[in-house]
């Protein structure tokens, strides 16, 4: 089951796994919400890796651009605008917090199952293409231009909506 | 190398999913919820890789998503700051007025 | 010629319409609530006069109109209204009473505030009482004969504020309930077996007279037996009497016209009516006998130890009324009918005076009564002639009328012919009692400022004491026009000369022997106390028939019903509590659930889609 050979693609995954993991692990237990941020952006930058792993260099580089660039900044800048009492403690909810992490680990354990148990077909070879921003963005031109158009209005309406939300009421 | 990058996703996600229902700071709360659009992302790309018929779409996808979550973050962050004003406080337990 | 009988169905309308003015005027028009009822029953009896007086003809032909009311498939029931020379006496007896009674009240419910609904009530009553004499079939009559159970409960319980008149109203309900009962399963019954299903009395008589088989005996023994329960019921025959004594708490011209003069004869009325049931069936027709022939001295033995004035008229009625059914049951309807005829005017007058003396001592106590004679000289002589017309002294028409039961009491069966004797003289022991301890003698604690009562009383007094006098002068030994009207046959004289002798030697016994003990003194009234005081006991509470009638029927059904109560509060009613508290505590485990917080909600849906996907996936591993 577990019979993989140690080839450069694995060294690779398993180091960006690591990555990863530990800062996902790192965001739910670090005290300090700035460090969460932190650890947040390492596991972002892991995940790029892997998506250049996978081939996908554009969306690597979107990742880092979007995910460890600007929602990480945006982050620290929520956190800049509100108060954050440091080192509180809160209130421990131990109920709550059982059930959520024995939910969270059934679900990991379905899905788990679920991906063990399938047969996944032998893919065709897939062929990345020469030049992989190119050929991205002349899909995104002619077969998706109206997702991509409808986006671009959806950014723009949630630009407009995130600066009425966090306008001042006196302005 | 398919199941490893979707076991991969399905602890990303697993543990945002844990961040998003336990942490009680609105901030992390919404870092969880990116985390588990990432495992999404990470799903995306690997089946665009090594599934039955490879090819783009895959990436085009995870590209939206991603504008979709940055999106959703900047409008998180502006509903954050807003609350913030309006209770003094980000903390999720104290945003109860549903029950009302 | 029959024109005035064509226009009959006009008679309870009058009534009605009063009733259904009185009902939208309220309570406010006092005045015109007397005026209105009174001219809707005077009106009805002018009518119903012109029809007996075109009717006195020797040989006047029943009317019937009757339409159809209500087809189903090919059978069709027809309703109207049918005038035979019994409904229109009838129509006058009611009509006449009503309005007497109607002019009484004016004077009696003078101070009462609900005076305009108790006219209304009693103008409902008139138009039922008129609607069941009218009508010609068995199912109209019966919904008339409920809708006077209705108007008698109503008024028995007009005082509702007191709980002995609610009490009294709820018993007279439902002990005649018992009797309706059977009179709807005899209706059931005849509709079944008729031919055609036709239940218009004609059709009945052809069909019973005629001797056509069409009926075997045993099934008409049945459907007389129970129309007689009906009967029972209504007329307070034993054992359905009970009620009768105790809707004496109506007020006192409801008691003259409902429980002496009209409703209590309509049991009379209707074996009148089905009489050719009964002739069918010789086992009905002496049930019929002994039951009327027992309740007439039973009835009169109790009125003998009453001291309630009201009471005792009331025991006097059912002793009456069972005089009338022994007369039915001993094949003489004239009998039946002119007693019921006679016994309507001196019963109502009787029952009028004593409301006069009523309203002037307020208590109906006749212990505390005495003297009233020369304070009362109207309401004295008038109660005097009603007395010796239920007594059975002559000329007053109560003796002509029980001379004629008695008379066919001797010709038939001399059993019920000495009961009947036994009977009278009760009857006069306890009238001639009743007179002297209120009239006679010293005056007593509640006498004092007794005064006659104003002229709307006196005046129905009056007019009821003439016809005491003389409507017994229609029917005599030697002039048989009332039967052979009633009947259209002619009737032979019937004198017998011993009957009249002994009629008249028990009725004067009885009186001489309560003036020696009331009126003189002479013979202690206590001695009969003393040597034998369970008798007095026994006849003071009418042989513990409403005692027996608890102790039998009233105590195990309050058992039965206070076990189903505990029951429905403990089994059905802890399995819906149970329900309750296990709904409210789902509801209240719920509730904390909806706490607000938006990470609560989100956590019970992982969970929940977790479990779902856990149902999905397990049962891949089920066999």
């Amino acid at each position: 089951m577990f019979n993989i050979e140690f080839s450069g693609e694995f060294a690779a995954f398993f180091v960006f796994s690591a990555i990863m993991i530990s800062g996902a692990v790192l965001m739910i237990s670090l005290d300090k919400v700035v460090h969460m941020v932190v650890s947040m952006a390492a596991a972002f930058l892991g995940l790029a890796g892997m998506f250049v792993l996978l081939e996908a260099e554009f969306v690597a580089f979107v990742q880092v651009l979007i995910y460890a660039g600007a929602v990480s900044i945006l982050m620290i800048f929520g956190i800049m605008m509100t108060k954050h009492q440091q080192g509180e403690r809160e209130p421990v909810k131990p109920l709550h917090e059982t059930l959520a992490a024995v939910g969270t680990l059934c679900l990991f354990g379905l899905l788990f199952y679920a991906i063990r148990s399938t047969a996944f077909p032998e893919p065709q070879p897939f062929q990345a293409a020469e030049d992989n921003t190119m050929a991205i963005g002349q899909l995104l031109y002619t077969g998706y231009v109206i997702p991509f158009e409808l986006l671009s209005v959806l950014l723009t309406v949630a630009f407009i909506g995130a600066i009425v939300l966090a306008k001042k009421e006196a302005d | 190398m398919l199941p490893s990058y979707l076991t991969m996703a399905a602890i990303l996600f697993c543990i945002g999913l844990y961040g998003a229902l336990v942490k009680r700071n609105a901030v992390v709360v919404l870092l969880s919820v990116e985390l588990m659009l990432n495992a999404v992302n990470l799903n995306l790309v690997a089946f665009s890789k090594y599934g039955v018929v490879p090819s783009l779409t895959g990436q085009i996808f995870s590209l939206f998503t991603i504008t979709v979550a940055a999106a959703e973050a900047a409008i998180g962050v502006a509903i954050l700051i807003a609350l913030f004003r309006l209770r003094g406080t980000v903390n999720v337990d104290e945003f109860d007025k549903m029950r009302r | 010629m029959e024109m005035y009988s064509q226009a009959a169905w006009l008679i309870p309308l009058f009534p009605l319409a009063a009733f259904l003015v009185l009902t939208a005027l309220g309570r406010s028009f006092r005045r015109a609530g007397v005026f209105i009822g009174s001219i809707g029953s005077l009106a009805a009896f002018a009518l119903s006069l012109l029809i007996v007086i075109d009717r006195l003809g020797a040989n006047a032909v029943d009317y019937n109109y009757a339409f159809d009311w209500i087809r189903i498939g090919d059978y069709t029931l027809r309703i109207g209204f049918e005038v035979t020379n019994l409904t229109a006496m009838m129509l006058v007896v009611v009509t006449l009473v009503s309005f007497l009674v109607n002019v009484y009240s004016a004077g009696y419910m003078k101070n009462d505030e609900r005076i305009t609904v108790f006219y209304g009530y009693v103008a409902l009553f008139t138009f039922s009482m008129l609607g069941l004499v009218l009508s010609d079939n068995l199912l109209s009559l019966y919904i008339f004969w409920e809708l006077v159970g209705v108007c008698s409960f109503l008024l028995v319980g007009f005082w509702y504020s007191k709980p002995k008149a609610r009490a009294a109203a709820k018993k007279a309900f439902i002990v005649t309930r018992i009797g309706d009962a059977g009179l709807l399963i005899g209706i059931l019954l005849l509709f079944w077996y008729m031919p055609n299903h036709a239940l218009d009395f004609t059709t009945i008589q052809s069909v019973f007279d005629g001797q056509t088989g069409a009926i075997t005996t045993g099934i008409t023994t049945l459907i007389a037996l129970l129309i007689f329960l009906g009967a029972v019921g209504k007329s307070g025959q034993f054992p359905l009497h009970v009620w009768l004594p105790d809707a004496m708490e109506g007020p006192t011209p409801i008691s003259a016209l409902i429980h002496a003069a009209t409703m209590v004869a309509a049991g009379v009325f209707l074996i009148a009516r089905t009489y050719d049931i009964f002739q069918d069936s010789a086992a009905a027709m002496e049930t019929v006998a002994y039951v009327g022939g027992f309740t007439a001295i039973f009835a009169a033995t109790v009125a003998l130890a009453q001291n309630d004035i009201k009471r005792i008229l009331a025991y006097s009625t059912v002793s009456q009324l069972g005089y009338m059914m022994m007369a039915l049951g001993l094949h003489s309807l004239t009998g039946g009918i002119f007693h019921l005829f006679t016994h309507a005017f001196f019963k109502a007058l009787l029952f009028l005076g004593a409301g006069s003396i009523i309203h002037a001592v307020h208590t109906q106590n006749i212990n505390e009564m005495g003297g009233l004679g020369s304070k009362m000289r109207v309401t004295a002589w008038t109660f005097a002639i009603g007395a010796l017309a239920l007594s059975g002294i002559p000329p007053f028409s109560g003796f002509w009328s029980k001379d004629m039961i008695l008379t066919a009491a001797l010709e038939t069966n001399p059993l019920l012919f000495v009961v009947g004797l036994a009977g009278a003289f009760c009857t006069a022991l306890y009238m001639s009692r009743l007179f002297f301890l209120v009239f006679m003698g010293k005056p007593k604690s509640a006498a004092a400022g007794a005064h006659e009562s104003p002229a709307t009383m006196t005046f129905p007094l009056i007019v009821l004491a003439v016809l005491a006098i003389i409507a017994g002068f229609v029917e005599t030994p030697w002039n048989g026009w009332f039967g052979s009207w009633l009947s259209g046959e002619p009737e032979d004289a019937h004198g017998s000369g011993v009957v009249i002798i002994a009629s008249i030697a028990v009725g004067l016994l009885g009186i001489y022997l309560g003036w020696l003990v009331y009126g003189k003194g002479s013979v202690s009234r206590t001695v009969i106390a003393e040597r034998l005081p369970w008798l007095v006991k026994l006849l003071e509470r009418s042989y513990y028939v409403d005692e027996l009638y608890a102790a039998v029927i009233v105590k195990p059904l309050k058992a039965i019903g206070a076990a189903l109560s505990v029951f429905d509060e403990y089994v059905v009613g802890g399995v819906v509590r149970v329900a309750g508290a296990a709904t409210s505590s789902v509801g209240r485990l719920s509730a904390r659930l909806q706490n607000g917080q938006v990470q609560t909600y989100s956590l019970a849906a992982v969970i929940g889609f977790v479990i779902i996907v856990v149902a999905i996936v397990g049962r891949r591993f089920l066999p």
